[in-house]
């Protein structure tokens, strides 16, 4: 473990890229673009400063942002790069405030980047921790919306120089609903701020020290590369996880649909799970893995697909026939297991009425 | 033409008429608005009506209107605070109140929405429009060939979902509040092309509202007196009569948040033997005869009435059985630009028909 966070590094980019790419369970998008535009702000001399959650002030005003759209859209159609930025600008503008500091909606892939992106632009601190612990397909299955903050008004922009503002909306739904719908006509990719949060609710709300631990879990992943152990293992035992299975990939289903990447992945057992069969659904992220036709872990414990041989994670518009993954199971931050949690994020809220949610470790 | 200087409920049915008339089939049944219209007036009194010059240079004018589908309108009728939250949301975002409200289009029920929006928040109304008829995009406005920009732009629906879009140039601005219009429902009311009095000097056509109300004065005088419309219309209007029959087919979807379609008419007396076509996207925007051969074509208005009492007949509204009269008008010389036809010309459309004045055709 390293000391406290206080700023992030070029060399923490790669480790932080791959930690989030593993805690983004399939989505999240490829934090790699986000990465090198991250690089290319820190040459130019700017920073990446980080404020632990516990020394954020409690009436700092702090900003959650991060893309929005397709990853599949996003391998293709390229970030310009300011698309949060004049996002963050039009949701000050809107409301006529200074930001303190920025803060992740999910650290679970490309979102981990942009608020570290944004805040070197923009001059300010990322807080140390998001609203997650992992990713999520939809706006409202974060914990500032689970836990009362209300994300309007939210401001989007694309790289073309459109913005929209959505200044009300009844509940947080419907904020999802409009933005869902004003992505699509982006392009599929936006950038989106929403609504400040007071830094007491941040400190009580957000997920903490998500970049640490992303950081960490890339430096493991790195360090057995390095070392020659087994990196997998190695996951397994700096997230506390579980081995579901060993396997390779005989189907893969996935479409893109209402802006996301729906469908699901078919697995046959090698090594000791040989003869073992596996499925895992994915609306973005991977959400349910059933072993041998049961549920095994679902939604919100996070499902993470590797490469068997070099424990790098697989998102899901780069699985293919015939890859041999290594599937594990992470147990989900405790703020994500809450009941007011579970409705939000929990099987039913993905159309799984009939399974009910029991953290993974109770299973195996 | 007499011009309208006060709005008082009585004068309702001909606006609406009117508008319902110069909607060439769509922009929505103005009679919500005609309903949402005479209760604002009765609560708030009449509205005032501003000749564009009588404004000054700096004054802020703001259009308000609804977008969507017409065929979801008949169903999802507004709320009543939507148009005027729309408004609200604008000039907060301008950091200034409007000095004139202004309607966007003139046809359909979009010429009686800012009435209603007019009384309510106590603000005159521009005589004049940005369309001359109808049209289904909100582009497609006299202001775009000016360079005056849609954006910022307010919407807001019966939810309480409100936005504010600021887009890089009006095409996008369409294509945006397209899909929010449909993720609303289908429908939306909206706030957009702020413009200074000396931008609408410019940029708009005038006299609209006092055009409608005198169509609808016309029509209304002609079915008293137990005549069709059709024929003091094409005189007033310098109009043309292009065929009269009985629809036969009508093919209409909801697609992309527009009623598109195909219509077929089969003639009767004079036109006994020959069919016509007309093709509408919300609004009839081609009519061809029986060989594919253009009749008229949008800028142009295509208008259709009912054959016994001259009624307008909406796109939506028309169905098989209807005997009806089809009516072609000139449209605005501003249309016929080059940037006009770019805008509005039957290419936009996706018809393969180039544009040929109505006049020239017969």
């Amino acid at each position: 473990m390293t000391d406290v966070l206080r700023e992030v590094f070029d060399e923490d980019l790669d480790a932080i890229e791959i930690g989030a790419a593993i805690l983004g369970t399939g989505g999240g998008g490829n934090p790699y673009i986000g990465k090198l535009r991250c690089r290319e702000e820190l040459k130019k001399g700017r920073k990446i400063p980080v404020i632990p959650l516990s020394e954020l002030p409690d009436d700092a005003l702090v900003v959650s942002l991060g893309g929005i759209g397709a990853p599949v859209v996003g391998v293709e159609k390229i970030e310009e790069g300011q698309e949060c930025l004049r996002a963050l600008h039009a949701l000050e503008k809107e409301l006529d405030v200074k930001v303190d500091a920025l803060i992740s909606a999910e650290i679970g892939g490309a979102n981990s980047m942009e608020p570290m992106l944004t805040a070197a632009q923009a001059g300010l601190p990322v807080v140390d921790g998001d609203g997650m612990g992992r990713a999520f397909p939809e706006m409202q299955m974060c914990t500032w919306s689970i836990y009362g903050h209300r994300e309007a008004p939210g401001a989007m922009a694309d790289e073309k120089g459109n913005i929209v503002v959505i200044r009300e909306t009844p509940n947080d739904v419907w904020l999802e609903r409009i933005a869902r719908s004003v992505v699509v006509a982006m392009g599929a990719a936006a950038g989106l701020a929403t609504q400040p949060m007071k830094g007491d609710f941040v400190k009580r709300a957000a997920v903490p020290n998500t970049i640490t631990q992303a950081l960490n879990l890339g430096r493991a992943v790195l360090n057995a590369h390095a070392t020659n152990a087994d990196p997998v293992q190695t996951v397994i035992n700096q997230e506390r996880g579980k081995l579901l299975m060993t396997a390779k990939i005989t189907d893969l289903q996935r479409h893109l649909k209402g802006g996301f990447a729906v469908g699901h992945i078919n697995l046959d057992g090698f090594g000791k799970f040989n003869g073992e069969t596996g499925r895992i659904d994915l609306q973005n992220e991977f959400l349910v893995f059933w072993h041998n036709g049961n549920v095994e872990v679902c939604t919100p414990d996070l499902i993470v697909v590797l490469d068997s041989d070099t424990g790098l994670p697989i998102t899901t518009e780069m699985l293919r026939y015939g890859q041999r993954v290594a599937v594990l199971g992470l147990p989900a931050h405790p703020l994500m297991r809450s009941p007011e949690a579970l409705t939000v994020v929990g099987p039913a809220a993905f159309g799984y009425t009939d399974i009910t949610f029991n953290p993974m470790e109770d299973k195996l | 033409m007499k011009s309208i200087k006060t709005i008082n409920r009585s004068d309702m049915t001909d606006i609406a008429l009117g508008g319902a008339f110069l909607g060439t089939g769509g922009g929505g049944d103005p009679y919500i608005g005609r309903l949402m219209a005479e209760q604002a007036i009765d609560n708030y009194g009449p509205v005032q009506v501003r000749d564009v010059e009588a404004l000054s240079d700096d004054a802020l004018i703001i259009p308000v209107c609804m977008m969507g589908a017409p065929t979801v309108m008949l169903e999802k009728l507004p709320r009543g605070d939507e148009a005027i939250n729309a408004l609200r949301s604008l000039e907060a975002v301008l950091g200034r109140k409007a000095d004139a409200l202004f309607c966007i289009e003139a046809g359909g029920l979009n010429s009686t929405i800012p009435i209603a929006v007019a009384a309510t928040a106590g603000l005159p109304i521009v005589d004049g429009d940005g369309m001359g008829r109808a049209f289904p995009e909100l582009q497609m406005v006299s202001m775009t060939m000016f360079d005056i920009h849609a954006c910022p732009m307010a919407m807001a629906d019966e939810k309480g979902n409100a936005l504010v879009l600021n887009t890089v140039d009006n095409l996008s601005t369409e294509k945006f509040a397209r899909v929010i219009t449909v993720e609303m429902g289908g429908a939306g009311l909206i706030a957009l092309y702020p413009m200074t009095g000396a931008e609408a000097k410019k940029s708009i056509l005038r006299g609209s509202l006092s055009l409608i109300s005198n169509i609808g004065q016309i029509i209304t005088y002609e079915q008293s007196a137990n005549r069709n419309p059709a024929d003091k219309l094409a005189s007033e209007l310098n109009g043309v009569r292009l065929f009269e029959g009985r629809i036969t087919d009508v093919e209409r979807r909801t697609e992309g948040g527009f009623a598109r379609g195909q219509a077929t008419i089969q003639g009767l007396e004079a036109y006994k033997g020959r069919s016509m076509k007309l093709n509408f996207q919300n609004e009839f925007l081609l009519a061809e005869d029986d060989k594919g051969k253009p009749l008229a074509m949008t800028p142009d208005l295509i208008c259709l009435l009912d054959l016994e009492t001259g009624q307008p007949i909406t796109t939506e509204t028309m169905g098989y059985g209807y005997r009806v009269i089809v009516f072609g008008l000139p449209c605005d010389p501003k249309w016929r630009s080059k940037h006009g036809l770019e805008l509005v010309g039957p290419k936009y459309f996706g018809y393969e028909a180039d544009y040929k004045p109505i006049e020239e055709i017969y």
